[in-house]
């Protein structure tokens, strides 16, 4: 069964695994080299190639100067937005959550399981049912085409992961645990934070960067409900590229691509087992 | 004292309704933002409405109209074929590499992190990234060109029947890590000592894998299949970002769809319409699961 | 035609040396239980037999073929796992026929076989069932099912009792001595309990950190035992350790909390003989009882002992003294007559003591 050299069979095994590694990865490579190559290089050169004489010149352009549609303030605005944006969406859409799924966790009551059900229903929704009366709602309260109202959007339809994450993970917590500290005569939120906050941390570091990666690389509420000044970087991208004032710049957009990629690729790289925890989670539910 | 007593009792009154209290403004917004709306889509859809609602309800005049409308017609076509290769392919990928690193393969955990980047990014992005690969004329046609096959052609990207297929491609890519990870949680999972009852029972690792550890993984499949349909659905963003639905509406998906005829050419009956079916769709799939899911668990 | 052969074999992981030249010889048809604490290594020797894990150095002989190399399904032995180990999506007949199956028997054969192991283990009404609509107890026998259906020229067993209740194991117990009574092939079994060693075994192999400490028959191994370990590990309740010091006349020193004594022993001439001032002395409850007339000998000697503790166990009562600042335990008949804060009459037989280095924990025979 062992032997000390590989045989054919895992070399064969290996080789797959690597080719499909570079078939992964090479659009990255390609985005960025050719973010690095000027316009001429890559009218004649080729997909793969390396840039001769590499430049930032696109990443300079896609950030300060390019256009996306009517302005041409580049991506810098529209990154900004969407930091405006998901800030405030994940913090709170991850506290409701965590209360939210220490309730559902340890204080049941009659229907709560019923709710969570339809909380995870919800989850499931094409997000196209609900587009058309949100719109209503938020020119109702004058949120039509602003941040708040796409951070508003963001929580609410966020609430239901964020609630499924915390909850699965405070459903471990031994239930004697808060019988014991209500005999010592904590309350509610004492319990909460002198029990559950303390071992939090794994879960509040899935939950934030779930968050932060769905809600960073949103399209769809971004595009219906944000007007001129207030696109996150994702509908400015789509902009960007689908803007061809002149002839098209390949570098740019790729450049663009990049800027908008980088926040989310730098987390994952930091911290990817924890995404990957949160994919698992989200997918092998209760 | 009387008061001592009365006091304290309406704070644990307050601290009896604290749950619920709690969860009262999810409650309230699940109730409003996803059943109420979804009933509010559901009434526009049998409304004459077009850029405002209208409420004078005009039966299934709407439906019709979707139905009869031919850029639908290849909305669901389009939304089958994408649906059923995007799963297939990333089934047999997924599961394929998870296999292979569940060999005890050096470097797993870089090869990982490899196969899994692209869920990290937004599907603008890789649409952003795949319409510039598969540029006709300076993408992957020039780049296999210059190697010396000069006859090359490669032009999905603006051929009215291939536009489809370049969705698949790109949406494969960014998947298939995913289901890879759910496939070798599956595997981890399975029990070190049914692995070697197997070899004692004289199976070969190829016999071991087709007769005991992937019929173990049923469920994982079942599950890779929902969530794939769901993504599949719900493709909007990818569309947009790559082929922009085009050429014309070649490569439209039924998100697409809706969007376009809600938002840009004030019709919102007919979007209204087009975002039910979508729901009925993704409902189809759910509720035959959810159901043999939990009579399972009730049998098991 | 089923005897085994261990020769020399060692396994290390990594830095750490699991099993340290392990030698048994199992004859045909011999039923050998391997028994020690957690970590000494029997699993590991296990496992090595079936070809689940490679040895380090060494051989391993099957019906004097060398087997050393050959992967697991060429040894032609069946194992029964602690935790059964069966196929959660196969129905108990797949299960018991999916060996055979894998060897390319034909189906007839199979089916047949099925049902002859089925029967005999008393399953068969259970075939179209999946494991996970089994009890415990049933599925152990499906496990077994599956070992028998391959006639092996070895069984080997991992803990397979280990899972059930105490009242399950007893029955089980039974069930495989029978079995074994029947079918004559060699065993190899692991264990931790060793009530189940000596009812079981033709012979024990008591390992502890990697090395046969002792391999003799069930009474060698309790009448006899090499050294401290072994004599501590079997029988229960536990053998009693007393030190002593030794006479000049070679007689051992005994202080109960109420009287002074000297044991003259079998080995006193021995001890006397060798200048051995002291000793640890290694006496089984049941041989310290009530005066018992029908007993009295050479080597029984009448005494008082004062007892702080009882526990009754229903045929007998465990009682708890006091030799050399040593708890000791005596097994007493119920009807002994204790009476607390009095001496209680007892009586002990000397003749079957043994004794052991207190620095080496070897027996000084």
């Amino acid at each position: 069964m062992g032997n000390s050299s590989m045989s054919i069979g895992r070399y064969a095994i290996y080789a797959c695994l690597i080719i499909f590694a570079v078939l992964y990865l090479m659009p990255l490579y390609v985005m960025i080299t050719t973010s690095l190559k000027d316009i001429e290089e890559i009218r004649q050169g080729n997909l793969l190639s390396l840039p001769a004489a590499p430049t930032l010149y696109a990443w300079a352009k896609a950030w300060g100067s390019a256009c996306t549609g009517s302005e041409c303030e580049g991506l810098a605005p529209f990154f900004f937005n969407s930091i405006r944006i998901v800030v405030p969406a994940v913090l709170i859409s991850t506290l409701i959550g965590a209360l939210n799924g220490y309730v559902l966790a340890k204080w049941r009551f009659r229907g709560s399981e019923f709710l969570f059900a339809a909380l995870l229903f919800g989850c499931f929704i094409p997000f196209q049912v609900i587009l058309l009366p949100m719109a209503r709602l938020l020119a109702t309260f004058g949120l039509a085409n602003t941040v708040t109202g796409l951070v508003l959007v963001h929580v609410i339809y966020g609430v239901a992961f964020t609630t499924l994450f915390f909850r699965n993970f405070y459903v471990s917590v031994p239930t004697e645990l808060v019988k014991a500290a209500q005999l010592d005569g904590a309350n509610f939120f004492q319990i909460f934070r002198h029990i559950f906050l303390p071992i939090s941390l794994p879960i509040f570091t899935v939950t934030i960067i779930w968050q932060f990666t769905q809600i960073w690389n949103d399209f769809l509420f971004g595009v219906v409900y944000s007007g001129q000044g207030t696109q996150p970087i994702t509908v400015a991208l789509n902009n960007l590229v689908n803007t061809s004032v002149g002839g098209k710049e390949y570098n740019v957009d790729m450049a663009a691509a990049l800027i908008a990629a980088l926040p989310t690729l730098v987390v994952y790289v930091l911290a990817g087992k924890y995404f990957v925890r949160g994919l698992t989670a989200g997918a092998v539910k209760g | 004292m009387h008061q001592n007593v009365k006091k304290q009792s309406v704070l644990d009154l307050l601290e009896a309704w604290l749950p619920k209290i709690i969860m009262a403004p999810t409650t309230l917004a699940m109730i409003v933002c996803m059943y109420g709306f979804i009933a509010w889509t559901g009434a526009l859809s049998f409304t004459k409405s077009r850029m405002l609602p209208q409420w004078d309800f005009v039966g299934f005049i709407q439906y019709e109209k979707l139905f009869a409308n031919p850029r639908w017609d290849v909305a669901m076509s389009n939304l089958v074929v994408f649906g059923v290769l995007f799963i297939a392919i990333s089934l047999l990928i997924g599961l394929v590499l998870a296999i292979f690193l569940d060999q005890k393969i050096r470097g797993e955990g870089a090869i990982r992190t490899i196969y899994l980047y692209p869920m990290a990014v937004s599907f603008v992005v890789t649409g952003t990234a795949w319409k510039w690969i598969l540029n006709p004329g300076l993408g992957i046609e020039k780049m296999v060109r210059d190697l010396g096959f000069t006859d090359f052609e490669f032009r999905w990207l603006v051929d009215q029947e291939m536009a489809i297929y370049t969705i698949v491609i790109a949406a494969v890519w960014q998947s298939s890590g995913f289901v890879m990870a759910m496939f070798l949680a599956g595997l981890r999972s399975v029990d070190d000592s049914l692995i070697k009852a197997a070899q004692i029972d004289g199976a070969s690792a190829w016999q071991s894998y087709w007769h005991v550890i992937l019929p173990i993984l049923r469920p994982v499949f079942f599950s890779a299949i929902v969530i794939l349909s769901h993504i599949a659905i719900k493709s909007f963003d990818l569309v947009q970002a790559l082929t922009g639905g085009g050429p014309g509406y070649a490569s439209d998906l039924p998100a697409n769809f809706m969007y376009t005829f809600a938002f840009n050419r004030a019709q919102m009956g007919i979007g209204a319409a087009s975002a039910m079916v979508m729901l009925f769709g993704v409902l189809a799939i759910l509720v035959p699961y959810l159901y043999s899911e939990l009579r399972g668990s009730n049998r098991g | 035609m089923g005897s085994l052969t261990i020769s020399n074999v060692t396994k290390t992981f990594g830095s750490t040396e699991v099993l340290k030249g392990i030698n048994i010889d199992i004859a045909d048809g011999e039923f050998l239980i391997l028994v020690g604490p957690s970590g000494c290594g029997k699993s590991t020797l296990m496992n090595t037999i079936a070809g689940l894990e490679e040895v380090t150095t060494g051989q391993l002989l099957l019906a004097g073929e060398d087997v050393t190399e050959r992967s697991p399904k060429d040894r032609d032995i069946a194992m029964v796992f602690q935790s059964y180990a069966l196929y959660p999506t196969m129905n108990v007949a797949r299960n018991i026929s999916f060996g055979l199956e894998m060897r390319g028997v034909p189906k007839q054969e199979r089916d047949q076989r099925v049902q002859e192991v089925s029967t005999l283990l008393q399953i068969n009404h259970l075939l179209d069932r999946k494991p996970s609509q089994l009890s415990g107890g049933q599925r152990q026998r499906v496990a077994m099912g599956r070992a028998l259906a391959r006639s092996p020229r070895v069984y080997l067993f991992d803990e397979p009792l280990s899972n059930l209740d105490a009242k399950l194991r007893v029955e089980m117990r039974t069930e495989i001595k029978k079995l074994h009574k029947r079918l004559g092939t060699t065993i190899v079994y692991v264990t931790h309990d060793q009530i189940e060693a000596m009812t079981l075994a033709d012979r024990i192999a008591v390992m502890k950190d990697g090395v046969v400490q002792q391999l003799g028959t069930p009474n060698e191994i309790y009448d006899n035992p090499a050294n401290q370990f072994v004599a501590g590990f079997m029988g229960s309740p536990p053998m009693n350790f007393v030190p002593c010091e030794v006479n000049s006349d070679g007689s051992l020193a005994i202080d109960t909390s109420s009287h002074s004594l000297s044991l003259t022993i079998p080995q006193s001439s021995t001890l006397k003989a060798q200048n051995i001032s002291r000793v640890i002395l290694g006496l089984r409850p049941e041989m310290l009882t009530e005066p018992k007339p029908e007993r009295a000998g050479d080597s029984v000697m009448a005494l008082e002992m004062d007892f702080d503790v009882t526990e009754p166990m229903g045929a007998d009562t465990i009682a708890i003294g006091e030799w050399n600042g040593i708890e000791i335990l005596a097994r007493l008949s119920p009807e002994a007559g204790l009476r607390a804060g009095k001496s209680t009459p007892v009586q002990v037989d000397l003749s079957k003591v043994v004794l052991f280095d207190p620095e080496s924990g070897e027996r000084i025979r």
